[in-house]
Order: C-alpha cells, then structure tokens, then sequence
C-alpha cells in the first residue's frame, strides 16, 4: 500500500471574476522510502499540491490517504499528532523560521510538542540531531540569522526529521542554495532517505536535480498532470509538449542527453 | 556607536530623557523626601513659593506643602499613565494578534467590539465609566485604558495580518504546534515593535486623562494629584495663581518628557533596523 495517494484533488482561486484551478484534478501516490519529484514551470502549481498535502490551505475537492487513513478526515489535535509524521522543507531556509529563533529553539520545538524528549533530554538529542545533518553540536545557541544559508538548510531538515517523519516535502528546498552546497544537501537527503527510508515530495523546476534524486516525476502544467513515470525515462525522452519544452530549456542536461548519444 | 549614546545625542531625546529622569526621581523620592500625609496641614494657608524654605513652594489654600503635593502627584501619574497605557498596550496587542491571526468570524466580532470602542472619545468612556463605578486608582486605571486599547489592537492586527503569511507560520503548523502557541509566541513578538513605537503618545495621554478626571474631581480622593491640585488652585486663581501654575507646568513638562524620549526610542530603534 503507498504511503500517500492523492485523488482527484483540486484547488480553485478566484482572480476577479472569474476562478482558476491552481491544482486541477491531480492524482499521484508515493511508495515508503520513495521520491516523487513535481515539476513544471512557474504557476504550474506546484507550491500549491505541496501546500494541499500538507493541510496548509483545503482542497475543493479530492482525496488525500496518508499511511492508510483519510488525512483529509483528521481535525485539530489529531491533526497535529498526526503532522509528526509529514514534515516540510521550505526553499528559503531564512523565511522558514522566526526570525528570533535560535538553532536550539527551532529544533527544541517539534521535539517538545509531540512529546519525544523530555526537557533535561532535549539538548542532548539538539546536539544529535545536528550531528546528523553534517553540523556541530556548538551552533545549538547561536541565532537562525547569524549562520550561513547551507548551514540554515540543514538545521531545516534537522527540524524536519527530528519527529521521525514517514514524508518530508521539500518545495525548491535547494533551488536558493550554490551549487556545491547544493550538491551536498542533495547527498544528506538521499543518506537520510537510505538510513530511515523517509520518502520524499521533491518539488522543484531544476531536471537535472531530479534527475539526480528522484525515483519517478510527474510534469504538471497549468494546474494539470501533463505527464508521469520513472524520472530518468522521462527526463531522457519526454512526452508531453510541456516536458520538451522544459528538457530543452535546461542547458546542462542538454549538454549530457547530446553527450549520451 | 550604541544606540544609548546615539539617543542621547538627539537634542530632543536627551531633553526628554533628563524630563522623565526627574520625573522618576520625584516619584521614587516623594516618601523619603516627604513622609506622612502630603494632604496634612504643614504651615499658614496660601503662602506664596519662596518666602519660607522649608516651603519652597509655599502651601494651599489648606496649608499644605505644595512641594509635597507635586512630589506625591508625580506618583500618582506615573502610576496611572504607566499602568494605563501597559493595559491598554496588552490588551491591544492581544485582540488584535487574535483578530488577525484567527480571521473571519472571530476577526469580524473583535473587530466590531473595537470600532464600537472608538467611536466613543475616549475621555467621555472614562469620565461614564469612572461617574458610574467610583472613583479609586485602579478604576481610573481601567477607565483610561478602555479608551486607548483600540489603536494598539488596529496596529497589531495589521501587523499580524502581514506576518501571518510568512513560510515560518506555516512552519509552525507543519511541525504542529498550537494555534494559539503560535499566535501569541510566534506572530505577536514579531507583530510588537510598530505597537511600541505609539507606547509614548499612550502615556502621555493616559497622564493628560488622569489630570482631567482629577480636575473634575473624578480622581481617587485619597491621593495628590496634579489635575486635583489645578482644580484646587481655581478657586482662588486671582489671589494665588502659582497654586494652578505650579502642577499645570509640572504636568506639561512631564507630557513633554514622555513624549519627546519616547520619539527619541522609536528613532533610534528605527534606525538601527534600518542598518541591519
Ligand atoms: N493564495 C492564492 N490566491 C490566488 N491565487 C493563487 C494563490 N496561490 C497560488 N495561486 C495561483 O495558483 C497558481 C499556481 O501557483 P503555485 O502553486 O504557487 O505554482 P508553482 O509553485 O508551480 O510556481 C498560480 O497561477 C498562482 O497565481
Ligand atoms: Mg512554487
């Protein structure tokens, strides 16, 4: 059984007068252990199925089962027991957190509210939470805007994973980022996804990240599923008029798929 | 350069501050300079400042010691303006976070209870509340606070309504934390520096009100005030005019103090936020 299966969902806004569907009748599921990688181009939707997914705003219509249960169904406390397990990277990593945090308070948070360390604990597992994203135990005290944005990255997905979380969603989760740190966040993802079999919602309009990362993708246009399957398969030879044009658009993997042949 | 020897090195600010230094002074010092009763008898009734130094401002129409009497009144305002406007700042802060952060029908009824607020002035709410219950320090307190929580709650609202949509709310919400852990210990913090910034136009207003109920003789009669001393003067304006002169002048500069150092934090602040 998969982990995540979205159903017919939907999302409507008005502009005006009159209403666009941001996220228009889309279905896709997720294995444990798994990466789904979103892509398309700006306004395609993307941010919005993340933000659906997660119970941040509601769908007009669809269905949402996570690990077996109608997620769509879960209110209030259950609701936020139940966010434990399904967890969020944001692309910028200073706008994710208060701006009055420290490095200690922000992962001392999800430890605290779903009761996983108690209070004498709770430094201790701050400091292996750290270790496990590739930083020092020393940056616990320091403030959230005083480190640099890779490190502030890692502290995000310490966050994410300091409750054990069966899904983490990364929305352009290392589109900010330079490219060398880029590539070392992108090898910390994939260590995690191998040593705790977290799957992951990859969003993001860089192929050739997706490439590099996910398991399968599905190419959205306007709203809409233009195209799915396994990553390399359709990166190497889309489809769709919008995955062609979206292959093309990127030069570096251009570069290897003429190499390639 | 610190922000304390910038503020001090605003002409206005440095007045302001050196204003409410002596103001605080006189307030902290009333009971040690004046112990006992301000409103006992000291001398001969209405003798003019400066003719006797152990009454360098002379007495009432009663005989009491105006020096005296100006020490304990700048108390008693402090102590009102002060825990007026923190009322008025709290409760302001705390409706608005509500309001914005919670939205529709909580934000609408909040919303109606403050427009419903303001469209009463604020000093006929206090002089209809302070008539109707009585007056004593705390009532004075509430009264003056019932008519100035409302432009702290419409600052702070809008405020939220901005910070609301930042990713770090979201974040909160994803970690699962409580909406109202999430209001009042991630959005309001954030919400609170433009609701402090009118903190000094709060009190200084909560201290001109404190006079005027005085004046009126809505004060708490078992204490000096300042507005209860004017009032007092009036009747014999002609003859002793310095017994109105003195508290109104007291009363100005303090309201002048408040202000200017109040603008003078707000400057210094701003501009170290803007450097950043
Ligand atoms: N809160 C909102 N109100 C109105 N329109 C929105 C809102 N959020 C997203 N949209 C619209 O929905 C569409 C999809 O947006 P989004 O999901 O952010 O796209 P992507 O993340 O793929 O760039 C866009 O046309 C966007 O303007
Ligand atoms: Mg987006």
């Amino acid at each position: 059984m998969s982990l995540l299966a979205v159903s017919n969902l939907t999302k409507r806004y008005r502009r005006g007068d009159k209403t666009i569907a941001a996220v228009d009748d889309v279905s896709f599921h997720i294995d444990p252990g798994e990466t789904l990688a979103l892509a398309g181009p700006s306004g395609s939707g993307k941010s919005t199925i993340a933000r659906l997914v997660l119970r941040l705003i509601e769908p007009d219509a669809g269905r949402i089962d996570f690990e077996g249960d109608d997620f769509l169904a879960l209110r209030s406390a259950a609701l936020r027991a139940r966010r434990a397990s399904l967890q969020m990277v944001f692309q910028d990593p200073l706008a994710a957190f208060n701006p009055r945090a420290t490095v200690a308070r922000v992962l001392d948070d999800p430890l605290r509210i779903h009761g996983i360390a108690s209070r004498t604990e709770r430094p201790r597992r701050i400091a292996a939470l750290l270790e496990r994203v590739g930083l020092t135990a020393d940056l616990a005290p320091r403030a959230i805007h005083e480190i640099s944005g890779g490190q502030r990255q890692r502290v995000a997905i310490a966050r994410a994973v300091a409750t054990k979380p069966s899904l983490i969603v990364l929305d352009e989760a290392v589109s900010a980022l330079d490219v060398s740190v880029r590539g070392q966040i992108l090898d910390l993802l994939l260590d995690l996804q191998r040593q705790e079999r977290i799957a992951y919602l990859f969003i993001s309009h860089d192929l050739g990240v997706i490439r590099a990362i996910a398991h399968r993708v599905v190419l959205l246009d306007a709203g809409r599923i233009a195209e799915s399957g396994d990553a390399c398969a359709v990166i190497d030879a889309p489809q769709s008029a919008i995955g062609k044009a979206l292959v093309a658009a990127a030069p570096r993997l251009n570069r290897t798929t003429q190499d390639a042949s | 350069m610190s922000p304390l020897r910038r503020f001090l090195r605003t002409p206005e600010a440095f007045a302001g501050a050196i204003l409410l230094a002596a103001l605080i002074a006189m307030a902290l010092s009333a009971s040690l300079l004046f112990p006992g009763d301000p409103q006992a008898i000291a001398g001969p009734a209405m003798l003019p400042p400066f003719q006797d130094w152990s009454l360098p401002l002379g007495t009432d129409r009663l005989g009491r010691n105006v020096l005296a009497e100006l020490f304990h009144g700048a108390r008693t305002s402090l102590a009102v303006g002060l825990t007026a406007a923190a009322a008025a700042l709290v409760v302001g802060a705390v409706v608005g976070t509500l309001a914005g952060f919670a939205g529709g029908i909580v934000d609408e009824v909040l919303m109606r209870i403050t427009d419903a607020f303001q469209t009463v002035p604020s000093f006929l709410l206090a002089l209809a509340f302070v008539s109707v219950v009585g007056p004593s320090l705390g009532i004075v307190v509430i009264a003056i606070a019932l008519g100035t929580w409302t432009g702290p709650a419409r600052v702070a609202r809008a405020e939220v309504l901005s910070i609301r949509e930042r990713d770090y709310v979201a974040g909160a919400r994803v970690i699962g934390m409580h909406p109202l852990a999430i209001a009042f210990r991630e959005v309001l913090p954030n919400a609170l520096p433009p609701v402090l910034a009118m903190s000094s136009v709060i009190v200084a207003a909560a201290i001109l009100t404190e006079a005027a109920l005085s004046f009126l003789g809505l004060g708490d009669p078992n204490r000096v005030t300042w507005g209860g001393m004017i009032a007092e003067g009036r009747t014999v304006l002609r003859t002793a005019p310095f017994l109105s002169i003195v508290p109104g002048i007291a009363l100005v500069l303090t309201v002048l103090g408040v202000y200017l150092a109040g603008e003078g934090i707000v400057e210094t602040t701003a501009v170290r936020r803007g450097l950043s």
